[in-house]
């Protein structure tokens, strides 16, 4: 719908609230087109949402610019779109100007900070278990199954069988350090997926939640110091 | 209700009472009466109230506003605010004028309708605003006049200066102090050029060096930065960038909006409809409709041709022109439409100032680092001096 300016238009000039989840399916082709959710996003909440495809970074920096709060659904990244994810990551962590959250940056990035766990799955919305995509017979489809054949019916707790699969398998995911935020996520659907290049991605993370981890432990030590000074309070 | 404003630049008549060589407009003696004018209120109101905004602010400007004399803005203000009243809704009027009209019979619709402040211009040096007779000196000392009479009845003034090659050659500091110390204003903001309608061939000569304004634009920066930002003293477009770049909300002027057509029109007094008061008094070929011969607005925004140029705009320049790579998109957008068009014919190209643009928000970004930093300095100040009496902490 994002091409149609007419039902932009329109959902700017609503008085309801409902948030709006706006869903590129070809980034590279559809970009520019999120200008017109200028007027619509002055009047109800909108995220966009990016799958990981080429032209991610142009719709990544637009939405940014825009203060859209952005979604970016990485799958099983090709290797263009591995060095798109990280060009991308790159201005979420560096670039003053990038206000609203980029996910699955933003939460990954969180979790790294503070230590409390959220799995890719949840930050995505894709576990099965807590976000219900139904198909045409009312049944619950575990996502990204469309385009390796039919839709796989989620059972209950589908990441955990996942991951315990994985690791009975032999896959890297055994000895993987972020085996606990990523639970196999990029080994679905082709648990033959190689990791190497979202493990690049990972450790940029996880090297600035370390800084920012750093920075917080060595102001809130300082502080303790500057209060006990003023006689507020004693160690 | 919308959170969104939606402002209203009206020109109750395009007729002026001086002749400076820059204007861009089509001047006419046409004026809009107060018997249309109930016509243009209510086609106001329906618009702001499809679209669920509250408020709409006029800006009432010209050719010269204050042409209309004071009687005619008194029944003016309260015809529109009673009507808005009726419908639950506002308007609210600021006044842009040269002044040269002023006298103390306007103190009352200032204070009533204008809350008591009013916009108005000066270049320094003035060679450009002049009186039909007595050229820009007498210009310039009739202004001032009126500047020191209006203040002294205690009313607020802004003043938008444009810039000229003249400016630059004064250079920055002595163009400060022309407006905060002989004219004692805490509150100015500076406008670039554009060779815009009938003037388009005099106003070529207007064009200035991009390296040479945005020497001029940082060096006034730097000035007020120094002198005037802690003081009190308000430059524009400055003050809105150091808001934006330590963190506050800031109101950027609508050459940097994400997209104008988003916010505001102009509706001069024959009733033609266009993006602002730059395109309603001087390109035809881009008006929108005409209030007083078409019953809805909002259609007409909607469906207008013209318009959707202005919509496209933005779009077309992240993919046509550099803006994507550029930091500052999202201040910026590519600038003015009319600055564009009136420069290269078309408005599918950004703004022929970029350069200016980008050396003067990367100086706000400086300045506004240094303010951050200025903060947080008593703070790491203690927190080093914690660290030298601390034996544990070893340098």
């Amino acid at each position: 719908m994002l091409g149609d300016p007419e039902a932009w238009t329109e959902a700017a000039h609503n008085d309801c609230h409902v948030p709006f989840d706006v869903v590129l399916s070809d980034p590279a082709l559809e970009f520019s087109d999120l200008y017109r959710l200028v007027d619509v996003y002055a009047v109800r909440a909108i995220r966009v949402t990016i799958p990981a495809a080429p032209g991610l970074t142009k719709a990544i920096r637009l939405a940014a610019a825009l203060r859209l709060p952005v979604r970016v659904l990485p799958g099983q990244p090709s290797p263009d779109v591995l060095k798109e994810l990280h060009d991308a990551l790159e201005l979420y962590l560096h670039e003053p100007t990038v206000e609203a959250p980029v996910e699955f940056f933003h939460s990954l990035l969180a979790t790294m900070c503070d230590g409390d766990a959220d799995s890719l799955w949840m930050i995505l919305e894709e576990d099965p278990d807590a976000f219900h995509y139904y198909v045409a017979d009312g049944q619950t489809r575990v996502p990204r199954t469309g385009d390796s054949g039919g839709p796989e019916i989620a059972s209950a707790g589908f990441v955990d069988n996942h991951l315990s699969r994985l690791i009975a398998q032999g896959a890297e995911c055994a000895t993987c350090p972020w085996q606990q935020p990523c639970r196999g996520y990029f080994k679905w659907p082709d648990p033959a997926y190689s990791c190497e290049g979202v493990k690049q991605l990972f450790f940029s993370i996880q090297t600035a939640g370390n800084e920012i981890r750093r920075d917080v432990a060595s102001l809130e030590a300082s502080d303790t110091g500057i209060l006990s000074e003023s006689g507020e309070v004693t160690r | 209700m919308s959170e969104r404003v939606f402002s209203v630049i009206l020109l109750p008549t395009s007729d002026c009472n001086v002749a400076c060589d820059y204007c861009f407009e089509h001047k006419e003696p046409h004026r809009l009466s107060l018997v249309m004018l109930p016509l243009l209120t209510r086609r106001l109101l329906d618009h702001i109230e499809n679209e669920h905004i509250e408020e709409c602010e006029i800006y009432w400007q010209g050719g010269e506003a204050m042409i209309m004399g004071p009687a005619w803005f008194e029944k003016a203000g309260e015809i529109m605010d009673r009507a808005a009243a009726e419908r639950g809704r506002r308007f609210v009027h600021y006044l842009q004028t040269n002044l040269i009209g002023y006298s103390p019979t306007w103190n009352g619709v200032i204070r009533g309708m204008f809350d008591g402040s009013l916009g108005t211009s000066m270049d320094y040096p003035n060679i450009h605003r002049k009186l039909f007779k007595g050229g820009a000196a007498a210009y310039t000392k009739l202004w001032s006049t009126r500047l020191r009479e209006a203040k002294a009845a205690g009313i607020a003034v802004g003043v938008i200066a444009v810039l000229h090659k003249g400016s630059l050659e004064v250079g920055p500091e002595r163009f400060y102090r022309y407006f905060t110390e002989e004219l004692g204003l805490s509150d100015f903001q500076v406008n670039t050029p554009f060779p815009g309608g009938p003037a388009k061939e005099v106003a070529g000569g207007f064009q200035l060096d991009s390296s040479e304004l945005a020497e001029f634009m940082i060096g006034l920066f730097d000035i007020w930065m120094a002198e005037g930002y802690e003081s009190g003293v308000s430059v524009g477009p400055f003050d809105a960038l150091i808001d934006h770049f330590t963190g506050k909300q800031a109101r950027l002027p609508c050459i940097w909006k994400e997209n104008c057509s988003n916010q505001f029109i102009s509706v001069d007094a024959k009733g033609s409809v266009a993006q602002c008061d730059c395109w309603v008094t001087s390109y035809p070929e881009y008006f929108f409709g005409n209030m007083f011969r078409e019953p809805d607005l909002t259609g007409m925004l909607k469906t207008s041709r013209a318009r959707r140029d202005f919509v496209e705009r933005p779009k077309r320049l992240v993919e046509d022109e550099d803006c994507l790579s550029c930091r500052y998109l999202s201040i910026c957008h590519g600038g003015c439409p009319v600055r564009t068009y009136s420069a290269l014919g078309t408005m599918m190209a950004k703004d022929p100032y970029c350069e200016v643009y980008k050396a003067v928000f990367a100086c706000a970004e400086a300045h506004g680092g240094d303010i951050l930093r200025a903060r947080a300095a008593p703070i790491i100040s203690l927190r080093e001096r914690h660290k030298a009496a601390d034996p544990c902490v070893v340098n």
